[in-house]
């Protein structure tokens, strides 16, 4: 998996043109790269010519097939998804936790289900409003931690520096909540021939995204309309509402969703993945339907524990209709096409997909 | 009991230049002194406070050179004998007050010591502060030698005592930081009290006028009292052709010159002490019958220039004497004096062979060198919270990203202008110099200047000159963020307390003034911050570098070298086992980067080391090895 390149290409290549994700892969690996906020910095070259940051970054080079073979022991065959095994729809049975949850409560309900079962002994998630509107990567041990970890609020945190830090104190069987690019890097990490971090998860839970904000400018926006320490919940319901809803003690606010998007990330406009390809288990939201999750099961581990939790009682399923399954396919090409787009926007070369190493196949669909 | 209380009449004592200022102000029954510490003057004052209680002195380190002149003043007027001692560039500081009290004049003896720094070896400026002397009216001394700057010393409260005139005494490195032989004197019996009497203004335009001539007055009784002093001689043969003028350290080097080429017999020196103004008659008296003289000083053509002047209006009693000098350029008017060079310019003017050194030697010296002398480069010491608050500042600097800047002031925080500051400090000029700039800067905006701009100083410069620049930031609303990296003293000269620190120069309990309070009372936001808490740090002050406006972070650890001192500190090594060498990803970032010289690379093992010797325990490697392999000894792992 590495490219035998190190932190000076890594500033040149994915810092210094905009497309970091933020996951924090790259972080506390070695002392050289920091993050604040979401902000990532190489603070001073290391002088080393290959390095691990390079190889884990979700925006240097990835073989989508060689991934696939390394996490699913097979290349994908739905070219909009990615490999999975069942689509459906699932919901929290424990209604206070779909009370607190973005959607369905499925990842809340599971992470409980998998820390309290023992299935896993650690998590890594995200408390979605820390100091100042900014996230905040945790490692939790017990289920009652959980509660603040629900929801989202659409700033990247370092997630991955997170879970880095968490190897120095040797912790294993571990569980993460990430974005697709968390969970891209994090399989890039299990596949190197390092020793990491990754190695101790046994457990990723994928999240569908479409984009994330940065940090600075969405904060100071918001500075504008509200008191930020005010803001309990950000929601974006499905389409075709195009408005973001912050719901603060005051009562709740709304704007249009344009006005929010001059924020989203430019790394997000060279995403190839919406829906957590590589998880285990992807989880989103249901076009249409407020208090229900996609769940996509991929990996036979995945798909174990899934079982597992539906006898227990901890999730209810039912199918995904096909106009919807339809639609979120539809959605997901949509972001690849456009990602492929950008890209070759970018390079000015219609062969140069930057970061991406499609099949055959692939290039057939998007190029 | 030390040799600055020895009540022994000519006894000779060993004396380092500064002990020997000290002992000459003990002598002439000093009541006061006060000064802002700087290299090579530090050594006056506290000689002076180490027998403060037995000859009632008072001492005191002031604020700045310009109070420390102040409140001395104020003992002159009360009639007490004070003296002020400062480096080169406090002369500068205090020059708008010691370009008054030359008009209004003084009463008890007042002695300002001047300490240059030719090189400038412990300085950011070469600077000769004998031209105050001629800019201000004042008379000028310039010991030559240890025993002379006793003797100097002494009489220099006694002139201005006669004079009602502030006496300068210039001093150099060499002379301040050399011992040697000096005969004591004997010790007064002190029996002055203080009172307030007279008017000492200098406001009115007419009396200024006056007051102006009369300075000059005084500074012609100085020029007499000059022309019968002991310090001026001349030494040589009684006919020579050829003399070296010279004052201060240059005596010493034009003596061992002239006998190293064997020139005892044609070339004679004419010493003078007294430069400014000019004993002319007796310089007049010792060049009837010379053609060519070569004049030694150190650093500017200050004897140089007045000796061309009164060459000038001599010229009918002495006809053409050819000047060789710093305008002929046969001696540099910068850098130090060497006998060497002394040597070169008698050489190159004679027409003599050069004087070449063996080869042999000079290789045989190298080599013995580097065989002993390992290379070094200015460094912050092991354990400085300087070291960590420099890699906070480059961390939260390139998290920014904008291509911020530091700008920097004086003191231990200079050093962050290379390596081990990891090379973040951009400028540096003199006390309170940073933060001025910086408030300078952060009014670009309109235009299109878009950097953000840190200005650092350390806590006793905040107090001696950072605040009219803060106070200016504030007013002006300038965008700048001011680190103050306070390490509870003045480090750089040896830790002397400031305000601060909560003690006095007798190591006495003291009040304090909080530099966050300041920052408060001005009205600027301030955290305080622990550098050592490296990460937190960081995180803090990249979110104020995204503020506008005035701000001040106060990095606060205390000098670590005075900590380690004091307390027992933990014990950290690198558990070999665990440090996986070449194989991390930190490319050896404790040694190599970091650059603490409390941890070494062993070559042998390789693997990291820590010089238990050179450590002192403060632990900020610690928390920054990637893989934890720093411990402390004896903890449980």
């Amino acid at each position: 998996m590495e490219a035998g390149k190190g932190s000076s290409d890594l500033e040149q290549e994915v810092l210094s043109q905009g497309l970091c994700t933020s996951c924090g892969a790259c972080v506390n690996i070695c002392p050289y790269i920091k993050v604040v906020k979401d902000k990532v910095a190489v603070i001073e070259p290391c002088g080393l010519t290959e390095g691990k940051c390079y190889g884990f970054c979700p925006r240097t080079p990835i073989d989508i097939a060689a991934l696939d073979r390394s996490v699913f022991g097979k290349t994908r065959s739905d070219y909009s998804l990615g490999p999975y095994i069942s689509i459906e729809m699932a919901q929290a049975k424990d209604s206070e936790i779909r009370c607190r949850a973005q959607y369905g409560g499925v990842v809340s309900a599971l992470m409980k289900y998998a820390l309290e079962t023992g299935e896993i002994s650690n998590a890594v998630l995200t408390k979605p409003f820390d100091s100042a509107m900014m996230p905040k990567s945790v490692l939790v041990e017990e289920s009652s931690q959980l509660q603040e970890c629900a929801g989202s609020n659409y700033i990247a945190s370092a997630t991955l520096a997170k879970l880095n830090e968490a190897a120095k104190q040797n912790k294993v069987s571990i569980g993460l909540v990430g974005i697709p690019c968390q969970v891209l890097a994090l399989r890039k990490m299990q596949a190197s021939k390092h020793e990491t971090s990754a190695r101790g998860v046994k457990l990723v839970i994928g999240l569908f995204c479409t984009w994330a904000l940065s940090y600075k400018g969405f904060y100071e926006f918001l500075k504008g309309k509200v008191d930020p320490s005010l803001i309990k919940r950000i929601d974006i319901p499905p389409p075709p509402a195009n408005i973001m809803v912050l719901e603060t003690a005051a009562g709740d606010i709304r704007f249009s969703l344009d006005e929010v998007r001059k924020f989203i990330k430019l790394t997000c406009s060279v995403c190839y993945d919406m829906t957590s390809e590589f998880a285990d288990i992807s989880v989103g939201m249901v076009e249409g339907i407020e208090d229900w999750n996609t769940l996509i099961v991929r990996t036979p581990a995945g798909k174990r524990f899934i079982d597992k939790a539906k006898k227990a009682g901890v999730i209810n399923t039912r199918p995904l209709e096909q106009t919807r399954l339809g639609h979120l396919k539809e959605a997901s090409s949509l972001k690849k096409k456009r990602a492929v787009d950008a890209i070759r926007k970018r390079t000015n070369d219609k062969s140069n997909l930057l970061y991406l190493r499609l099949s055959a196949q692939e290039k057939k669909k998007y190029l | 009991m030390g040799t600055l209380e020895l009540n022994q009449p000519g006894k000779t004592v060993l004396m380092l230049g500064n002990e020997a200022i000290a002992r000459g102000a003990i002598e002439a029954g000093v009541d006061f002194c006060a000064a802002y510490p700087g290299t090579p003057s530090t050594e006056i004052p506290e000689s002076l406070a180490r027998v403060a209680e037995r000859f009632n002195i008072y001492v005191e380190w002031s604020t700045n050179e310009i109070v420390a002149l102040e409140v001395a003043t104020a003992a002159s007027i009360a009639g007490l004998r004070a003296l002020v001692a400062m480096k080169q560039p406090g002369v500068n500081v205090c020059a708008d007050f010691l370009m008054a009290i030359n008009l209004t004049g003084t009463n008890g003896g007042l002695v300002l010591v001047a300490a240059d720094d030719p090189r400038a070896m412990s300085s950011v400026n070469e600077q000769d502060s004998r031209n105050y002397a001629r800019h201000a009216d004042l008379p000028l001394l310039e010991p030559a030698d240890c025993q002379e700057a006793k003797d100097m010393t002494r009489w220099a409260f006694e002139l201005s005592e006669k004079l009602g005139l502030p006496c300068i005494l210039r001093t150099v490195t060499r002379l301040s930081h050399s011992r040697r032989n000096v005969k004591l004197g004997d010790l007064p019996q002190k029996k002055r009290t203080a009172r307030f009497k007279g008017v000492y203004i200098c406001r009115d335009q007419d009396l200024l006028v006056a007051q102006h001539a009369t300075l000059h007055q005084k500074l012609e009784r100085a020029w007499e009292e000059f022309e019968a002093s002991q310090f001026n001689f001349y030494a040589g043969p009684g006919k020579a052709k050829f003399v070296i003028v010279t004052s201060g350290s240059g005596w010493l080097y034009s003596r061992e010159a002239v006998g190293a080429l064997g020139l005892q017999d044609k070339v004679g020196i004419l010493k003078i002490g007294t430069t400014w103004p000019l004993p002319e008659k007796f310089i007049v008296a010792h060049l009837k019958n010379v053609t060519e003289i070569l004049v030694v000083e150190e650093v500017d053509p200050f004897l140089e220039q007045n000796i061309k002047i009164m060459l000038a209006e001599q010229a009918k009693t002495l006809g053409p004497i050819e000047v060789y000098g710093a305008k002929s350029g046969h001696l540099p008017a910068y850098g130090e004096m060497t006998q060497d060079k002394v040597a070169h310019a008698l050489t190159s003017i004679k027409g003599l062979k050069p004087r070449v050194r063996d080869k042999k030697y000079v290789e045989k010296v190298k080599e013995l060198a580097l065989a002993y002398i390992p290379p070094r480069v200015p460094t912050f010491c092991t354990g400085c919270p300087h070291r960590a608050s420099l890699w906070v500042i480059k961390s939260a600097l390139k998290l920014d990203g904008r291509d911020g800047f530091v700008t920097g002031d004086i003191g231990c925080s200079s050093i962050g202008t290379g390596l081990t500051g990891y090379f973040q400090v951009k400028t540096v000029h003199c006390m309170g110099g940073g933060i001025g700039l910086a408030t300078g800067f952060g009014k670009l905006d309109r235009f299109a200047f878009d950097q953000p701009v840190i200005a650092i100083c350390g806590d006793s410069t905040f107090y001696h000159a950072a605040i009219p620049a803060l106070i200016n930031a504030r007013v002006h609303n300038s965008n700048v963020l001011m680190v103050v990296l306070d390490n509870g003293g003045t480090a750089m000269t040896g830790f002397q307390p400031h305000p601060g620190s909560g003690f006095d120069v007798l190591g006495q309990p003291a009040p304090t003034v909080e530099i966050d309070n300041i920052c408060r009372g001005i009205g600027v936001e301030v955290r305080v911050r622990d550098p050592f808490e490296i990460s937190q740090a960081v995180q803090d002050l990249y979110d104020m570098l995204q503020e506008s406006g005035p701000r001040v972070m106060v990095f606060r650890r205390r000098c670590f070298r005075i900590e380690a001192k004091e307390k027992l500190q933990k014990k950290y090594f690198v558990d070999q086992t665990k440090c996986i060498g070449d194989d991390c990803g930190c490319a050896r970032f404790c040694s190599r980067v970091f650059n603490c010289p409390g941890i070494v690379w062993d070559q042998q093992a390789q693997r990291a080391m820590i010089d238990e010797v050179a450590c002192t325990g403060c632990g900020v490697c610690a928390t920054l090895c990637p893989i934890g392999a720093i411990l402390v000894r004896g903890a449980a792992s």
